[in-house]
């Protein structure tokens, strides 16, 4: 199959004609329940996936303010000892295993993986609808643990506190996380497949977009990472309840050997969180700056680079839980390699915002506060990577606001681009551009609020999952908890005016951000089998410069500030 | 892709057979990666204990079941055959020899538990499992051996060595025999339960896995008799046939390191 | 793409499946040589008794089985590059297991300066 790429002196074909509005789209297929609950489209299945995390997302920031409000007052401001110990539990549980690592592999990369590469559906339909169906099992028995009283052990579960003393839920909220795991599988093995043998024609690997990229990146870690938490939690699980135990050290087990095994998914398991992200912002800053991305082959192979590497350092976590001192050693040098990947990524993602024609929607305001705090988190891990400083940071706030400025900083707002981005095509409506606005600039000043005291905080040695802290460390507390409630209110926001405009918003066209990728070349909301004629590929996939999409057909006009302008004065009056 | 015959075991949302079929493969090998390194979590771990305590290990392997686990060997690799054969059925066709195979497969792996389960019953019936039941065998058997002097204990050994058949002591005897006889290495009894405790974490869950894999089986001989399998569809029985020999090939090493660790020990 | 199971039906090949049909002689021999490799472990096992190089040769021996299993069994020699690429990168990350645990184990106990 011979394909010619269009070259600077070509003449593009001429852009395609706005597809008629079908009839029969993927959501006014079918209304009933069942058309939902039995769907085998990835469309829907990405829909369930989208409603269920939002769900987990509230709640665990329901306990994220239960936390916070508690540490308003040095002794507690509200809750007993134990109930902040099952309350912060609460919360990484559900943040961690139920929100973050399904959010964009299961709600965007379900939609979009398919429509990208040209594919009328992934490679394992019914392995999708189970990997949701899996997913919500494992959600049900992690309420199950929240309802009988909840767990007090942290997210990490360390023994011997989880196998022997702990009182509270351990084994259904242990089960939870195991069953949801296999959904984690599921998903990301019906990427790779999906990616490995069902691109269209002429999509070649250099011509898919960052964000394939990074989600086949991140199914590598979930494939072969996810199985060994799956084992260290049927020992944990073993242990607890049948007195099978190899970690216990009445019978020469390590507890530390768990701490290995744990790590040995969960660090990884923070690129299976973030790398998505990445990708998202990939596809955002070129569309919103009109520029090709710089170094393509850098940004798509560093996505592969993080998730080898990241299997390499997980112990340091592990510096003062008494590991040797030579791998500590050597642990702390590997950390310090990832940082090679992600700051290629950094800089090729600045390089290509240099001289482009920017417009701040807010997809792009996300996407620009994902640069900023995913840099401070980046930058902040590698004082915890350090040996020396390690000792002294070690389970204090710092690292607490470390994470968050990469986990909600990073990966949380690069959801909300995600969301805001292509919100449009997955509904096939425009929400309202000055609120969306207003929403980016709140959850990031907010989140400032939140987490830079927390830094200082965990400098000074206030030690985390602790209820009690200094009375001097008040004025930090109060001021993180204050902008843990602006940053509350900048959720709200998105979780208002994005159903409205699912019933008030204005028609999406099928291309509104004039964007090159496939998926933007069906109508919105797309029908039911993704294209009518299987796509033929013929360039990459950030051809701003040129102003064709894949296809090779020039691109709508973008949208622009001067066109955006009024819609938001009058929603500003209006409102 | 020009040969998009309409056949009716094509789905829908792929070209053509020959990729539903790149599809299926890949899509199950790569959940035999994850298989593996879900048992791999348990071999890197089982090594680690291995070689912090390796006299207890081999101790405590030695008092395993070599007779059951050979047999039991023999019975999961001739499946494995039997597996391939109906795969070489399903593509010329033969409806009743695939079926054939298939019912071989499910007998022999049926014949692997049945045995696993003969043997699980006889450690628990020696209380040869970790906690409670180990620890009261343990402590009787030490108060048994308390008013021996420790040479008549090394005795018990020197005899046993010279003969051509040992005798096979109850493993609670020998531990506390050996230990009364203040050997050159004590044998610290809740290594010799670390052990026990790989044991039936690694075979339980291989057995779960057999069983996953019986029922699949099973399931595939109900889709040939009523005549699911078609040649063109013969990958549906390659995808289980990759994950019965999977299963087979992690017994291939579950073998030496559970029970021939201790062979050759006087057992 | 360039796809090696494309399936091309001919006269004697209705479905274009039997292009990598198995010879039943080949599954034999393969069938006979991994069983002798098994028994021949139980035996070399129980003569060598625990040495330290029992676990070694066992561990070959099986390493051997497995691979004539994956080989002809589960038809990696018919596998395209990305199924020998998935089933090689389980054995690298298992590596990755090993070798990053033994790391720390084999160190724990070294007394430093």
């Amino acid at each position: 199959m011979s394909i010619a790429v269009p070259t600077g002196g070509a003449v593009a074909a001429p852009p395609p004609p706005e597809p008629e509005p079908v009839p029969v789209n993927y959501l006014n297929n079918g209304y009933s329940i069942w058309s939902w609950l039995f769907t085998v489209d990835h469309k829907r299945i990405g829909l369930l996936y989208l409603v269920s995390i939002s769900v987990f997302f509230a709640l665990g920031g329901l306990f994220a303010a239960l936390v916070r409000t508690n540490l308003l007052s040095p002794t507690g401001a509200i809750l007993s000892e134990d109930a902040y110990n099952r309350a912060f539990t609460a919360h990484g549980v559900l943040m961690l295993f139920f929100f973050l690592i399904p959010a964009v592999p299961g709600v965007f990369g379900n939609f979009f993986i398919p429509m990208m590469i040209g594919a009328k559906d992934l490679a394992f339909p019914k392995l999708n609808l189970a990997s949701w169906y899996v997913f919500m099992v494992g959600a049900m028995c992690a309420a199950w643990a929240v309802l009988v009283g909840g767990i007090d052990t942290g997210w990490t579960l360390y023994p011997p506190y989880s196998s022997r003393a702990s009182q509270a839920a351990v084994v259904p909220g242990v089960l939870g996380a195991f069953i949801s795991g296999f959904s984690s599988i599921m998903t990301g093995l019906n990427i790779m497949v999906t990616v490995h043998k069902m691109r269209a024609p002429g999509m070649t690997w250099g011509r898919l977009p960052l964000f394939v990229w990074a989600l086949y990146a991140t199914s590598l870690i979930q494939l072969l990472a996810t199985p060994v938490v799956a084992i260290t939690l049927v020992l944990l699980m073993a242990e607890r309840m049948m007195g099978i135990g190899i970690f216990d050290p009445s019978i020469g087990g390590d507890p530390v050997l768990f701490q290995h095994l744990f790590w040995f998914y969960s660090h990884p398991a923070v690129y299976i969180m973030i790398l998505p992200g990445m990708g998202v912002v990939s596809e955002i800053l070129t569309c919103f700056s009109r520029k090709n991305i710089f170094g393509y082959s850098a940004v798509a192979w560093s996505s592969a680079g993080i998730a080898v590497v990241g299997f390499l350092l997980w112990a340091h976590h592990m510096f003062v839980a008494g590991i040797s001192f030579y791998a500590a050693m050597l642990f702390s040098l590997l950390s310090m390699l990832v940082a090679v990947p992600s700051a290629i990524k950094m800089f090729n993602w600045t390089a290509t915002l240099y001289r482009g024609s920017i417009t701040f929607h807010a997809p792009m305001l996300l996407s620009i506060g994902f640069l900023v705090l995913f840099t401070i988190g980046g930058l902040t891990g590698l004082f915890l990577a350090t040996l020396g400083t390690d000792i002294h940071l070690h389970d204090t706030y710092f690292v607490v606001a470390h994470f968050h400025f990469v986990m909600v900083g990073g990966m949380v707002l690069a959801y909300m681009a995600a969301v805001h981005f292509w919100w449009p095509k997955m509904t096939g409506r425009m929400y309202s551009d000055f609120w969306s606005r207003l929403s980016a600039v709140i959850i990031i000043v907010g989140f400032f609020f939140t987490f830079i005291p927390q830094f200082v905080a965990g400098y000074y040695g206030m030690p985390r999952r602790y209820p009690n802290y200094p009375a001097e460390l008040q004025w930090l507390n109060v001021m993180s908890t204050a902008g843990s409630s602006v940053l509350g209110l900048g959720y709200l926001m998105p979780a208002i005016y994005l159903p409205l405009s699912f019933f008030t918003g204005k028609r999406a066209t099928a291309n509104p951000w004039s964007a090159t990728g496939l998926e933007w070349q069906t109508p919105s909301p797309p029908h039911v089998h993704n294209f009518d004629t299987t796509p033929v590929v013929v360039c990459g996939p950030y051809e701003y410069s040129l102003g064709v999409d894949q296809q090779g057909r020039t691109l709508p006009p973008p949208p622009n500030e001067t066109n955006a302008e009024p819609d938001a004065q009058k929603e500003a009056n209006g409102g | 892709m020009a040969n998009a015959h309409a056949s009716p075991v094509l789905k829908h949302h792929f070209e053509d057979l020959g990729q539903q079929h790149a599809c299926e493969r890949l899509g199950m090998w790569m959940f035999l990666a994850t298989e593996i390194l879900f048992f791999g979590g348990l071999f890197a771990a089982y090594t680690i204990y291995r070689m912090l305590y390796p006299h207890e290990f081999e101790i405590a392997s030695s008092f395993m079941d070599r007779k059951i686990a050979t047999v039991n060997t023999v019975f999961l690799i001739t499946s494995s055959l039997t597996m391939t054969l109906a795969i070489r059925c399903a593509k010329l066709g033969d409806r009743a020899g695939l079926i054939r195979n298939l019912i071989l497969t499910v007998a022999l792996g049926t014949a692997f538990m049945v045995m696993k389960g003969f043997e699980y019953a006889h450690e628990f019936h020696e209380n040869l499992a970790p906690g409670k039941l180990f620890r009261a065998e343990y402590a009787k058997a030490t108060e048994s051996v308390a008013k021996l002097s420790p040479a008549a204990a090394a005795e018990y050994f020197k005899a046993d060595a010279a003969s051509a058949h040992p005798a096979h002591a109850h493993w609670a005897a020998e531990l506390a025999l050996k230990n009364k006889a203040g050997a050159d290495e004590v044998v610290d009894s809740g290594k010799v339960q670390m052990f026990l405790c790989f044991y039936f974490v690694m075979t339980g869950i291989h057995g779960i896995h057999i069983i996953v894999g019986l029922g699949c089986i099973l399931w595939l001989v109900y889709e040939a008799a009523t005549g699911g399998i078609p040649p063109e569809n013969y990958s549906t029985v390659e995808v289980v046939s990759l994950y019965w020999h999977l299963v087979d090939a992690i017994w291939l090493f579950l073998m030496p390191l559970l029970y021939l660790a201790g062979a050759g020990m006087g057992h | 793409m360039s796809d090696p199971h494309n399936t091309t039906p001919t006269a004697d090949d209705p479905h274009g499946v039997r292009k990598d049909l198995d010879g039943t002689g080949l599954l034999l021999v393969v069938f006979v040589a991994v069983l002798g490799l098994a028994l021949a472990n139980v035996g070399i096992s129980m003569k060598m008794g625990p040495t330290k190089y029992t676990l070694v040769v066992q561990m070959a021996i099986a390493t051997v089985q497995a691979g004539l299993v994956a080989y002809y069994f589960m038809h990696l020699r018919h596998g395209d590059k990305v199924v020998i690429l998935t089933a090689l990168s389980s054995l690298f990350w298992m590596g990755i297991l090993f070798v990053l645990f033994m790391a720390d184990y084999l160190t724990r106990f070294w007394v430093v300066g």
